[in-house]
């Protein structure tokens, strides 16, 4: 008992030191990658949780790995079909097991990645990997269970295409993009949503083309020992054979001109603006694409000029909300508001568009640029609390560079930014690389 | 016997966390205000969490909206000292933010940060909740954003909401609870900015307030909020509410229709049991094992999703579940001294909501009439131990239990989590079954439904319409046995008693 409260007063004590922090060790843990013979790749990061552990499944395959026509949306679907169990542990014993520890379990999908998690109890885990590493090899279900399945995410779809957000999302993917699969959004187009009954083979082979070991990485936090998390790696998921098949993902041709394209939502809604940028693909290592994240914030974030000035004082919008994300293959920086008044869409539109200029022609206050700096490195900190907060947060840098060293990369180049480099990356940001969509309601 | 085992070992586990808690309540006469104290030395992070004995079943007759509107305005605008783009700035490089959540008897304040910046962010959470401003151009932003939420977000983006919302406003009709918490439309366009201060003056005043904090701050911080807030309006509020919901008489509908693709379906009805009664533990496994909230393991779940893949889910609450569609997990504050049963069919396609509403019936007289079996009962409580301990597992949301153990008065020790583990431990089947027995029921229960075509759907319900189905795949031939019975399952709706209302009329007024 003593022995586990000194670990957990050290572990807390490691993430209360940011003020003597460097950039080299921005990550308060130390944390294991390991790689099997078959190449799963195993990261571990133990720390203090009171006997809670977060396990994370990351297959680095999402719907921009969806490149054939009329499978839009599959890697999702799959996802649910990976509750549906083995011929050792059908899917009820699955859930029945899973009930007996009371872990807390579920699964989602990205466009770069899909994730399958559960919170445990330290003890349970010979069990779960038993479990985990069982489905991941030897899925296997009747057509039957792939039908009614197919009849839950359509349900999925159903509910969430209500919410305007989900259509202005889709229309705006459709429209950047041409060639790539970034095009369709990860739930799929409806029609193929309805064909999914249909393709039961096809879902076998999904799974033997992605479910691989050398396309999926185990991040296991909490209080682990990472040799006994090994010994069970070895033990379950050795037998996993290669066998990844690469995904033949067209190139985005670049973009040359605006594009712009209006839709309406069937319902009564404010309208909305979703205005993205071409950008490139994740590298933490590179100064432009952390630059990027950062214009973010200080363009269209909480204390940006923008937001004042629309939000708050002129009141012209219910809110302005960018999303900068990070991605595997080019994508969008994207900016997305509601606007009270119809009259006023055209106004906002150019309000957004000069805090991009301003930023084109201006260098960043340090001042502002050095609490932003700060603001990234809290928000870190303060959202590893939790052996589930630390692996949610991390998933997507992990699954899409393959491993945690880009965390450290990420912290180094953020802290050796400039105002030169807003600057810089912010003169990518030009009309040529722009799309523009509107959405009105029809009510 | 190895399940035993392992639930010593995780209780062992949870106790050790318990070193680092202490509850200290004021014994200090003079101050008739009590604290929550979660004090985590070792933690690098301190949450706040200030509870107001004020919720929406206080705003007056007329002026539905006004605690909301009230609080939003202290956490989410400027104050005397600060414009709120000065706020803003401020809390910029500590990323953090401090918030309101207003529900029917509570509002809560609540924050958290790293305790490097704690002088600096004690000093802007507190200024937001004595020296709030209000002014104008903020009145106004809140004011239109609450409107637009309630027009267009709650009526057209999520039919699910829309639904549990309709019900709740259903059941409690006449009562202070009837109206959603952000208000209904006539009344948020009625409220002055001089509503909103004296309703600041009156509410949110010194000995109306309990002080939660918890992680890694110096003792001297619960002094120095306490001697802060105790500048507040030396004011006797009563801000008790009488709620007496009218009897069901059978079933209840209330469709609200729309133009939608699927059909949301809720219903429920109130239950006299609390969090902290002994009954409360017993229906706890109950609507666990009946619908535990997105969990496949749930029985409703297996049934209509499982087998039948009518939607996305479907489950079973004792207590409000707010923003479900969200949320994995419950969040706290927004402890109520009223509590429904309440189940959620997530939307299912038109063609199938007589069917899926009858399914759901029907399972919940099956378990009415035949109680749980030994083995479910057993299982359900092996889970329910474990899976508690995912609820609570930031010191917010520790801190967030504890408060709402202080307003139902639960003796837990200061660890709520683990008080609730215990009961469900202690349980036997005979207690579970009792419970159900005794306040869980299927003929007098409200329904909420939002669908197109109601009256079509009023037809159907009133004529007990046989509701066949049809599947595109072979299903295993219980299922087809069961679907017999159920699509004919008769429910006894009478034509006075299902009310149709457009969906641009909820919430109006």
């Amino acid at each position: 008992m003593i022995k586990n409260i000194i670990a957990l007063a050290v572990g807390i004590f490691a993430l209360s030191s940011i003020s003597l922090m460097s950039a080299d060790n921005v990550f308060p843990y130390k944390y294991d990658v390991n790689t099997l013979e078959n190449g799963l790749k195993i990261i571990t990061v133990p720390m203090p949780s009171n006997g809670i552990v977060s396990y994370y499944t990351l297959v680095q395959t999402g719907s921009r790995d969806e490149y054939e026509v009329g499978k839009t949306g599959f890697a999702h679907f799959f996802e649910h079909m990976m509750f549906r169990g083995t011929k050792k542990y059908p899917g009820t014993v699955y859930d029945s097991l899973i009930i007996s520890i009371g872990a807390d379990g579920n699964a989602y999908t990205t466009d770069d990645y899909t994730a399958y998690h559960l919170n445990l109890a330290n003890e349970d885990l010979d069990l779960v990997m038993e479990l985990e590493s069982d489905r991941f090899q030897n899925l296997s279900y009747p057509e039957a269970d792939f039908k009614t399945e197919s009849g839950a995410v359509y349900g999925e779809y159903r509910k969430n295409i209500t919410d305007p957000g989900n259509v202005i999302w889709e229309k705006l993917k459709f429209t950047a993009f041409d060639k790539h699969t970034y095009k369709h959004s990860t739930i799929g187009f409806e029609d193929d949503i309805k064909a999914m009954p249909t393709l039961y083979e096809y879902s076998k082979e999904f799974h033997s083309r992605y479910y691989r070991p050398e396309n999926c990485i185990l991040f296991i936090a909490g209080d682990i020992k990472t040799s006994d998390i090994l010994a069970k790696a070895k033990k379950y998921y050795s037998s996993w054979k290669r066998g990844y098949v690469t995904p033949k993902i067209q190139t985005e041709p670049a973009q040359t001109t605006p594009r712009s394209a209006s839709v309406s939502y069937d319902g009564k809604t404010n309208p909305m603006l979703g205005i993205g940028y071409k950008t490139s693909a994740f590298d933490a290592k590179s100064k432009s694409s952390v630059a990027r994240e950062l214009i973010g914030d200080l363009a269209f974030g909480s204390n940006s000029e923008l937001y004042k000035n629309l939000y708050l004082k002129e009141q012209k919008v219910q809110y302005i909300s960018p999303y900068f994300p990070q991605n595997r293959d080019p994508f969008l920086s994207i900016i997305f508001t509601m606007v009270n008044d119809a009259n006023d869409i055209k106004y906002v539109e150019n309000e957004i568009q000069k805090s991009v200029d301003w930023f084109q022609k201006n260098l960043v206050d340090k001042k502002k640029l050095g609490d932003l700096k700060k603001r990234q490195k809290y928000g870190f900190l303060m959202g590893l609390d939790t052996p589930s907060n630390l692996t949610e947060g991390l998933a997507r840098t992990v699954a899409i560079t393959g491993g945690i060293k880009a965390i450290e990369d990420y912290f180094k180049t953020l802290d050796s930014l400039t105002p030169q480099d807003i600057q810089n990356e912010a003169k990518k940001m030009n009309a040529s690389q722009r799309t523009v969509i509107e959405l009105k309601g029809t009510k | 016997m190895k399940n035993t085992t392992k639930i010593q070992v995780l209780s062992f586990a949870l106790l050790l966390s318990m070193t680092f808690t202490s509850n200290l309540f004021s014994k200090d006469k003079e101050m008739s205000n009590k604290k929550v104290i979660m004090k985590i030395s070792e933690d690098p992070i301190v949450a706040y969490n200030i509870w107001f004995k004020v919720g929406s079943a206080n705003d007056p007759k007329g002026k539905e909206g006004l605690a909301n509107l009230t609080a939003q305005l202290m956490a989410d605008a400027a104050t005397t000292k600060n414009t709120y783009s000065a706020i803003l700035e401020q809390l910029y490089p500590m990323a953090t933010a401090y918030g309101t959540k207003v529900d029917k008897e509570m509002t809560t304040f609540q924050g958290r940060v790293h305790k490097d910046n704690i002088t600096k962010y004690n000093e802007l959470f507190l200024d937001a909740i004595l020296n709030p401003a209000f002014n104008e151009d903020d009145f106004n932003r809140v004011k239109n954003n609450t409107l637009n939420f309630i027009k267009n977000e709650l009526r057209y983006s999520s039919d699910e909401e829309l639904g549990k919302f309709s019900l709740y406003n259903f059941v409690f009709d006449g009562t202070p609870y009837e109206h959603i918490m952000a208000g209904t439309v006539e009344g948020i366009e009625s409220i002055t900015l001089q509503d909103v201060k004296e309703f600041h003056k009156n509410y949110f005043n010194k000995n109306n307030y309990v002080i939660g904090l918890g992680g890694g701050f110096s003792d001297n911080l619960v002094e120095t909020v306490q001697s802060r807030l105790d500048k507040l309006a030396d004011l006797k509020t009563n801000t008790k509410v009488d709620i007496k919901p009218k009897s069901i008489d059978g079933l209840e509908v209330l469709i609200v229709e729309k133009e939608n693709n699927s059909t949301a379906i809720s219903f429920g009805f109130p239950i006299d049991v609390l969090r902290g009664d002994d009954d409360f533990f017993a229906l706890a496994l109950f609507s666990s094992w009946f619908g535990e909230h997105r969990n496949q393991s749930s029985h409703l779940f297996q049934v209509i999703r499982g087998e039948r893949g009518l939607n996305y889910g479907d489950y079973a609450y004792i207590e409000r579940f707010l923003n479900g569609g969200s949320l994995s997990k419950p969040d706290p504050n927004n402890a109520r001294h009223n509590q429904l049963f309440e189940v959620w069919l997530r939307p299912v396609q038109h063609k199938h909501r007589h069917f899926a509403l009858r399914a759901a019936m029907r399972e919940l007289k099956m378990v009415v009439d035949n109680g749980m079996t030994e083995q479910e009962f057993e299982t359900t409580k092996n889970f329910l131990n474990k899976y508690s301990i995912h609820w609570a597992a930031t010191t917010s949301e520790r801190l967030g239990y504890q408060v709402d153990s202080e307003f139902y008065g639960v003796k837990d020790g200061g660890n709520y989590i683990n008080y609730f583990r215990e009961r469900i431990k202690n349980l036997t089947l005979a207690q579970v079954n009792n419970a159900i027995k005794k306040h869980i029921q299927y003929n007098n229960v409200k329904f909420a439904m939002i669908t197109s075509d109601a009256e079509s759907f009023k037809k159907d319900l009133v004529n007990n319409t046989p509701s066949p189905i049809e599947y595109d795949s072979p299903k295993p031939e219980e299922v087809y046995e069961a679907d017999k019975a159920i699509s004919t399952f008769k429910l006894n709706f009478k034509a006075d008693k299902v009310k149709i209302v457009p969906v641009d009329k909820m919430f109006q007024k």
